[in-house]
């Protein structure tokens, strides 16, 4: 919680940065000039506006040149009288800092017409010249990815599809499947258990120890085979034909059992780490009061470890959606499999690739934004337990917490003459 | 022991331990330990730290297993094996040095959750009695914090409340006033004292020499995994028997 005395909210990080006055002003409007220069000297594409009022996109180039220009000056000065910079430049009096500043919004509204001009609009113009194309434009990179892209795009939606699907299903069966076997791992031999149920905690203990043993070390892509061969024999063995075979033990169930199976062993090891993580005077207590050890781990011990382990398991969801990828190999037609198929086609295994990479990233990147948001929801900040100090040790996380960071930063690092 | 059978009922022990042994692994822990609690009576167990205390009181309620052995509680051998040990738990409240309070409910469902689970009490019936238990050790105010927002002292009277909530018949107080600030010590002995005015049959072990010498009846001392010496507290504090006993209570007194 922050103690400032007045009403004034600290700002973030990157709002001090724009809205501050700094004397980093200078600097890092610098790179966004120069980044517009450099983009105002490549060739216009074809839908470009700014090439109908050449005269203002010259002013514009002039402006950016002018700030640099500014900038060098600054620098000079700044090399010149390292130790009185703040006292003798111009540049460091507040009311040009304030100018500074303003001038330096208008920098970057300069660049952001030139990036909307040759970036936007040069991926406009490659996509619509690409899908009036006949046949893969052979010259151009941004152009042929476009074409590949359109015209592969029934495939690319499909692996897409069997990809989120794989992911998401998978990772929700695992999660129930690991609770199972993560209750078989941790059994241990109580006092009251007659001997059926003791030999069952002894095998279901087992059981699970051997599985993810050798679930977790054995590559995913030779479980596939495993799997899918070998439930195909097996049903070859009855009366169906290979037909009807291919239609129950396709190769996207296969692949979902898959990863199914696979990501059950490492989420029961999460999860087993959470439970395992919970101090073992809960566990005590609650087997004090007369809890067996059922109700003690379902009412007391799980309830907080499953706290512990959301974070794994959330990542889980991540990595299967990378790691589905190695179905393909059994053919089960996931993004990886539509990535194959397209550039076969095309014989642009690199830009085909480049492609199935952003959109995996985009994947990665949007679950992992959603799974933060679930987390928070769920309140997820592991308490430190096991405390047998007297004082209140609760620590009140935030990013509010901590606003003096902000100055700090700009006060630290280049530029600080001492 | 057995000459107190011959006497009225209500001398008939409510604890007998015969011959308990325990190791963990090469370490002897307990060596032959026989002790007996009598109802409404009040036991503490003193020693140096490593002597067996804790394990001596965590094998009375069996959170450790006896290697050999016999802890009768109620005429029950508890130490037998596939005996019912939650449905003689539910008898023996324990109180922890580190509280052990459960950290994902608040103070009142602490208390209910055994009754509730356990007693098939109905949920308004088990919040009564918790507050009952809550509002004598002070803290009803606090029925519904958080766990993690108490202070030490309120932890342990808490643990307390909810260990009194199953109405235990004896009492098992794993140092707890060990893990407290000084300050803080007393008004968990308070409620402790005042459980013993009550009649609770208490087995308590402790560093606390003043509350072992006013509160207990009996006072045990152990020493490298055997009771040394035991007797009334008077005896034990004014005139110890056992070299060791006098060694180390010397020690305490020189503070």
């Amino acid at each position: 919680m922050s103690s400032a005395p007045s009403g004034d909210r600290p700002r973030g990080r990157i709002a001090s940065f724009i809205l501050d006055d700094h004397r980093y002003v200078l600097l890092g409007t610098s790179v966004v000039a120069l980044a517009g220069m450099l983009l105002s000297s490549q060739p216009r594409p074809s839908m470009s506006f700014l090439a109908n009022v050449f005269t203002v996109e010259l002013a514009m180039y002039y402006a950016l040149a002018a700030w640099l220009v500014v900038s060098a000056v600054a620098l000079v000065f700044k090399l010149t009288h390292w130790r009185t910079y703040a006292e003798t430049a111009p540049f460091a009096k507040p009311a040009v800092c304030r100018a500074l500043r303003y001038a330096s919004y208008a920098m970057w509204a300069i660049t952001l017409v030139l990036v909307v001009d040759r970036v936007v609009m040069g991926v406009a113009s490659a996509w619509s010249a690409a899908m009036a194309a006949e046949s893969r434009p052979a010259d151009d990179m941004l152009q042929s990815m476009c074409y590949i892209l359109w015209n592969g795009r029934d495939t690319f939606a499909t692996g897409l599809a069997t990809t989120i699907e794989l992911a998401v299903f998978g990772t929700v069966f695992a999660f129930f499947l690991a609770l199972l076997l993560v209750f078989c791992r941790i059994q241990t031999v109580d006092r009251p258990d007659n001997d059926f149920v003791r030999f069952l905690k002894v095998v279901g203990s087992g059981f699970a120890k051997v599985y993810s043993t050798v679930v977790r070390g054995t590559p995913m892509m030779v479980q596939a085979m495993i799997i899918y061969f070998g439930v195909f024999g097996v049903l070859r063995g009855t009366d169906l034909t290979t037909t009807q075979i291919n239609t129950i033990w396709s190769a996207f169930v296969a692949g979902l059992v898959t990863i199914t199976l696979n990501s059950t062993a490492y989420m029961m090891e999460v999860l087993r780490g959470g439970i395992e993580s919970v101090d073992a005077g809960q566990m005590e207590a609650a087997r004090s009061l007369g809890l067996s050890q059922w109700q003690a781990m379902r009412k007391v011990v799980f309830p907080q470890g499953i706290k512990y382990a959301i974070p794994g398991l959330s990542n889980e969801l991540i990595i299967n959606i990378k790691d589905s990828s190695v179905l393909s190999v059994i053919g089960t037609f996931d993004l990886m499999f539509a990535n194959t198929t397209v550039s076969g086609i095309y014989y642009q295994q690199f830009q085909t690739s480049l492609i199935v990479t952003v959109v995996y990233l985009i994947l990665t990147l949007l679950a992992s934004w959603l799974l933060g948001r679930f987390a928070r929801h769920f309140d997820v900040t592991p308490e430190p337990f096991g405390s047998t100090s007297d004082q209140m040790v609760k620590v009140e996380e935030s990013v509010e917490a901590v606003p003096a960071r902000d100055g700090e930063n700009h006060r630290r690092g280049w530029g600080q003459g001492r | 022991m057995t000459d107190n059978t011959a006497s009225a009922p209500a001398a008939e022990p409510m604890v007998r331990i015969e011959g308990l042994r325990k190791s963990f692994g090469s370490l002897e822990v307990l060596r032959d330990i026989n002790m007996t609690v009598t109802p409404g009576g009040v036991v503490t167990i003193i020693g140096a730290s490593g002597s067996g205390k804790s394990t001596l009181l965590r094998c009375i309620n069996l959170l450790e297993t006896p290697d050999a052995g016999h802890v009768w509680f109620h005429g029950a051998d508890l130490a037998a094996e596939h005996v019912d040990v939650n449905r003689l738990r539910e008898k023996i409240g324990m109180v922890f040095q580190g509280f052990n309070l459960f950290n994902n409910m608040n103070v009142l469902d602490n208390c209910t959750l055994a009754p509730v689970t356990l007693k098939k009490m109905r949920k308004d019936e088990a919040e009564r009695v918790a507050m009952e238990h809550l509002d004598a050790v002070g803290l009803a105010d606090f029925a519904r914090a958080n766990v993690a927002n108490l202070s030490g002292g309120q932890k342990q009277r808490v643990a307390i409340a909810r260990a009194l909530c199953m109405q235990p018949d004896l009492m098992l107080f794993d140092e707890p006033t060990s893990a407290l600030d000084p300050e803080i010590v007393g008004e968990v002995l308070e409620v402790m004292r005042g459980l013993a005015r009550d009649g609770m049959t208490m087995v308590v072990v402790t560093h606390e020499m003043a509350f072992a010498k006013t509160v207990s009846d009996r006072v045990v001392f152990m020493d490298k995994g055997v009771i040394a010496e035991e007797g009334a507290p008077a005896q034990i504090f004014g005139a110890p028997k056992h070299p060791r006993t006098r060694e180390f209570l010397a020690r305490y007194l020189e503070d």
